[in-house]
């Protein structure tokens, strides 16, 4: 919303204020300037204040509305523009409302022998200072009228449309020529105004070519509506119009100032292009809205605040921002003003207050003492601070990338049962699939790494993966780590996942060939890996390059750390025996399920490490594993007798 | 055999010579050997008279001291020398292969940064579903349908109207409200969604700051001390904030926190277009509405929220330009290098 700094001395004549000082005190009370111009207007030196109006204070989209924030502000009068004594006609004007529940409120009256020309230099003016061409005086007025009291209205030529007005919900229609020419088409479910013939308008939206007014017309209806907001919202939003008019009437006004405003206009036509009323104002307005009162304890700014306020200050406050008050032994009776309709409850008289008390007299530097609370910080928050700090020291970078993906990419990449989400609307059109695997985006900063001649790409990320099951949608917190190198290096991947994942405090890792594997990865060069039963993500090398990716899912990473010994700490009073084991299988036949055998055999009291030291593959298909186990707190021969024992040796 | 002081300087003239214990060996042989010319000398003493004794006998003794006090400290030093040539045989050199090392994103330094500001005073951090359901986005925050209020984040839906990405980390508010009993201090970082182009200065993916306190006696100036507690820890002493009011549904009353721009220090600039001030969220005394939507008793306890919009923040305190980079390729890492956390 801009506003002249000339015309808040209008409507505030007693302000001393210079306008930058009204812009501020504006700016910290809810109407932030975000514009600040010196300019010329009516051949004098003037300034265009721009404000932000947030979405509550319909009435402060007006020149009306912002004067009566400054004379508040600084405990001023307002004196309003100047509303004549209009005498209306006999005539009564054709109008049916056949959409009563989108309808609060509508005013409307016809003129005759009214004598439209150019606007007076003024007018111009004063329309460009809003980026407004000039049309005609009577448009121009129009539009003046809703800039300064917040009220839009629609001017129709009487001699082009039929006898009978309505307001309806669009059925018949296809389409609308707009005021400027825009061959819009209709839904059929807008709300209307129209003839026997043609649409008039979209309702407090735009005007159609059909009726307008042009430098010619002489008999005019004045039409000023107030509508349910929710319907110009969804027209508006369906029909991709949006207005003055239209942003106006889908926040909250008030119908009440519809008096005010209609007098205001009408006056002004006189004024300026002369005529007669020849009708009775047609006033439509069945639900008349009563001024609400609150129940208001005066302590409550100072219980907000944090700082005292005095009962004589709130009421000063509140009568500045023109609330009637009736005080009521402790408590007030607080009436709302027209046009505040974003006032209902007490809490919002309490911000009315404390606003125009000053947010700037609430000391800020004194840090709160709060109430201890517990700590109800999901534990998985700290393995995921503890996972990105191991794979930092493993030398591994951190990336963040989009969770919307390219159409394709999962199809490819993902390797669970679930199915793809996708967003209806996104304006990004490539990228409006919710990523199912992390290695969407890590490829991506891979691929552009790449491009870059980076020279090493250890890359890692933590995010959510998306899915669909039947009706539920799926969302997993997920590590995914990319790691790339000129030669083979699958192990070296590998290496970093065991170190982190016994970093963690899990070390019964084991792979298992991947029972369902991305489209991307080698299918030779596919595991999935697993702790006990676990099955924690993936491991592989992509189809192409030296290119290795592993993602986990943390939620079962967290699951596999509770199943976790807890304290690896052991004495050690006798020397370590380490002793080897050759054992001969198929190469159907799994590795990990022989040494979790043998681990049982052994028993995990006895054992200090099992690792596989070598593999050698055979002639027909079998594989021969070379297996050291160092024993501990054993002697020479009891080491011996448990290993030769356990993996069924001959001594 | 007279003996005087010059033998002890020949003896020192030849053990500088000896390099090897071999030939020390055998220089002792010639002194200090059965035969050895000081051990004989040694062995005439008894035959002496007691006035030859008292001379020539004190003499030979003090030769006799001192040539094996000779020979021990030659013996040491080659020791010393042969080890010396053992330890330089095992020696190795530094190479020069530098330590790659890890980064963390700026975007998690910065919510680390934040979180540990906030566990300090007793925070706990929660995170919630990114695909969120119409409820807890927009209606429990007090923005009903079709409210006016939506207006201001442009929402990309998966399923219209109920199921949508989340537009701001407001429903993490709505389910801790709805999860957890009062009283509760909690912060929640995390990434939000909104249907915008994506360019220079504008994403449809950045990542908010949350703070949400319920208590039975909360103020705005415990608001406003907070978010100035933070602001100073992150950008210092000297850093100006502003709060005025500014409407959120979600909050009554609503607060708007600004930062005097660092760029232009409150004189006006682009960065700041014009203004002076970098406008940092949203916060506010919670709505009554919003507690008692997630059934508690607003008559009984109060809170504040604030939102805090994280991009820009770790933009200017990375000199990133353009915001595609913090999720896109662009964003790279020195490799020797790392930040500076301390």
């Amino acid at each position: 919303m801009k506003i002249l700094y000339s015309q808040i001395k209008e409507l505030a004549p007693k302000l001393t204020a210079s306008p930058r000082e009204v812009g501020e005190a504006l700016t910290l009370t809810g109407l932030m300037m975000d514009g600040f111009a010196e300019i010329e207007y009516n051949n004098k030196k003037d300034y265009l204040i721009s404000l932000e109006v947030r979405q509550n204070r319909a009435d402060c989209l007006s020149v009306i509305g912002v004067a009566r924030e400054v004379a508040a502000f600084y405990g001023l009068a307002v004196k309003y523009p100047q509303v004549d004594d209009l005498n209306f006609g006999k005539e009564a004007l054709a109008i049916k409302v056949n959409a009563p529940d989108v309808i609060k409120r509508i005013n409307a009256v016809s003129i005759d022998a009214v004598e439209n020309k150019e606007s007076p230099a003024w007018l111009k003016q004063y329309l460009a200072c809003y980026e407004m061409n000039s049309i005609n005086l009577l448009v121009d007025l129009s539009n003046f009228v809703m800039i300064v009291t917040g009220y839009p209205s629609h001017l129709m030529d009487k001699d082009k449309i039929g006898e009978v007005i309505s307001w309806e919900i669009n059925k018949d229609f296809g389409e609308i020529i707009t005021l400027d020419g825009t061959n819009i088409k209709l839904n059929k479910d807008e709300l209307i105004i129209r003839d026997n013939k043609s649409v008039i308008a979209l309702a407090g939206m735009i005007g159609a070519q059909y009726g307008s007014i042009e430098m010619n017309s002489q008999s005019i209806v004045v039409e000023m509506a107030i509508y349910d907001r929710v319907i110009i919202r969804k027209n508006s939003r369906s029909l991709r119009i949006t207005t003055e008019a239209s942003s106006r009437l889908e926040k909250d006004l008030d119908p009440n100032g519809v008096d005010y405003a209609m007098g205001f206009l009408l006056s002004l036509i006189r004024k300026y292009g002369g005529g007669k009323i020849a009708s009775q104002m047609f006033n439509y307005y069945p639900k008349k809205i009563a001024s609400k009162t609150i129940l208001f304890n005066p302590k409550m700014p100072s219980i907000y605040a944090g700082v005292e306020i005095s009962r004589k200050e709130v009421i000063k406050i509140l009568k500045n921002l023109r609330f009637a008050i009736i005080e009521d032994k402790e408590m007030l009776k607080v009436t709302v003003p027209s046009g505040r309709t974003d006032i209902f409850l007490a809490q919002d008289l309490v911000e009315e207050v404390v606003r125009l008390y000053g947010y700037n007299n609430i000391p800020v530097d004194v840090l709160p003492v709060l109430t201890m609370t517990e700590d109800i910080t999901p534990k998985h928050f700290y393995l995921i601070e503890k996972i990105k700090d191991i794979l930092s020291a493993l030398s591994y970078d951190e990336v963040l990338s989009w969770p919307l993906t390219k159409k394709g990419y999962n199809a490819v990449m993902n390797y669970k049962e679930m199915g793809e989400v996708s967003v209806q609307n996104s304006v990004n059109e490539d990228s409006s699939e919710l990523r199912q695997s992390m290695a969407t985006g890590l490829l991506a900063q891979f691929a552009e790494y790449q491009k870059k001649n980076l020279e090493y790409i250890n890359i890692f990320e933590i995010g959510k993966v998306f899915g669909k099951l039947g009706k539920n949608y799926l969302e997993y917190d997920t590590l995914g780590i990319l790691l790339y190198d000129v030669d083979k290096a699958i192990d070296k991947l590998r290496i970093a996942v065991e170190t982190l994942l016994r970093e963690l405090g899990i070390s019964e890792i084991c792979y298992k060939n991947a029972i369902s594997k991305p489209a991307i990865a080698n299918p030779y060069s596919c595991w999935d890996i697993f702790v006990a039963q676990e099955n924690l993500g993936i491991i592989y090398k992509a189809r192409q390059g030296n290119v290795y990716f592993a993602e986990l899912n943390i939620a079962n990473l967290a699951k596999g750390l509770n199943n976790a010994p807890t304290n690896p700490t052991i004495e050690i009073t006798q020397k370590i025996v380490t002793l080897d084991a050759n054992v001969v299988l198929a190469t159907n036949e799994s590795i990990d399920d022989y040494i979790k055998n043998v681990r049982k055999k052994i028993g995990k009291n006895n054992i200090f490490s099992l690792i596989i030291k070598d593999v050698y593959k055979l002639a027909n298909d079998k594989i021969r594993y070379t297996i050291r186990v160092s024993y501990k707190e054993l002697s020479d021969q009891k080491a011996k007798e448990i290993h030769f024992d356990s993996f069924g040796l001959t001594k | 055999m007279a003996m005087d002081n010059k033998i002890i300087e020949r003896l020192k003239n030849e053990l500088n010579g000896v390099v090897f214990s071999d030939d020390l060996k055998s220089l002792w042989k010639k002194y200090l050997g059965k035969e050895g010319e000081v051990k004989m000398a040694l062995k005439e003493i008894v035959q002496m008279s007691p006035a030859e004794k008292s001379v020539q006998g004190t003499l030979i003794q003090e030769i006799y001291k001192e040539t094996i006090a000779l020979f021990e400290e030659k013996e040491k030093a080659l020791q010393q020398g042969e080890n010396d040539k053992n330890l330089k045989g095992q020696a190795e050199s530094l190479g020069y292969e530098i330590a790659k090392v890890g980064h963390l994103h700026p975007i998690t330094q910065t919510i680390r940064m934040l979180n540990k500001v906030f566990m300090d005073m007793g925070y706990s951090v929660m995170d919630g579903p990114e695909i969120e359901v119409d409820e807890f986005c927009f209606q429990r925050l007090n923005v009903p349908a079709d409210h006016p209020a939506r207006d201001m984040q442009d929402t990309l839906y998966i399923q219209e109207p109920d199921i949508l990405l989340r537009t701001q980390t407001s429903s993490v508010e709505a389910h801790v409200l709805a999860t957890y009993k009062p009283p509760f201090k909690v912060v929640c970082p995390g990434k939000v969604y909104r249907n915008e182009k994506v360019n220079k200065s504008n994403h449809f993916i950045f990542h908010h700051y949350q703070g949400i306190v319920v208590m039975e006696k909360v103020s705005l100036k415990d608001l406003f001390g907070t978010i100035n507690h933070l602001f100073k820890k992150i950008y210092g002493s000297d850093v100006k904030i502003r709060f005025r009011n500014k409407y959120y549904p979600e909050v009554e009353p609503g607060v708007g926190p600004d930062m005097q721009c660092f760029n232009c220090q409150g004189k006006g600039c682009a960065l700041c277009k014009g203004s002076g001030w970098i406008e940092m969220g949203g916060a506010g005394i919670i709505h009554p509405n919003v507690l008692s939507m997630a059934g508690i008793d607003n008559k009984k306890w109060l809170g504040f929220a604030f939102g805090l919009g994280l991009d820009r923040w770790v933009m200017a305190k990375y000199n990133i330009t353009d915001i595609r980079t913090l999720l896109g390729g662009n964003l790279g890492y020195k490799y020797y290098e790392n930040e500076n956390t301390l």
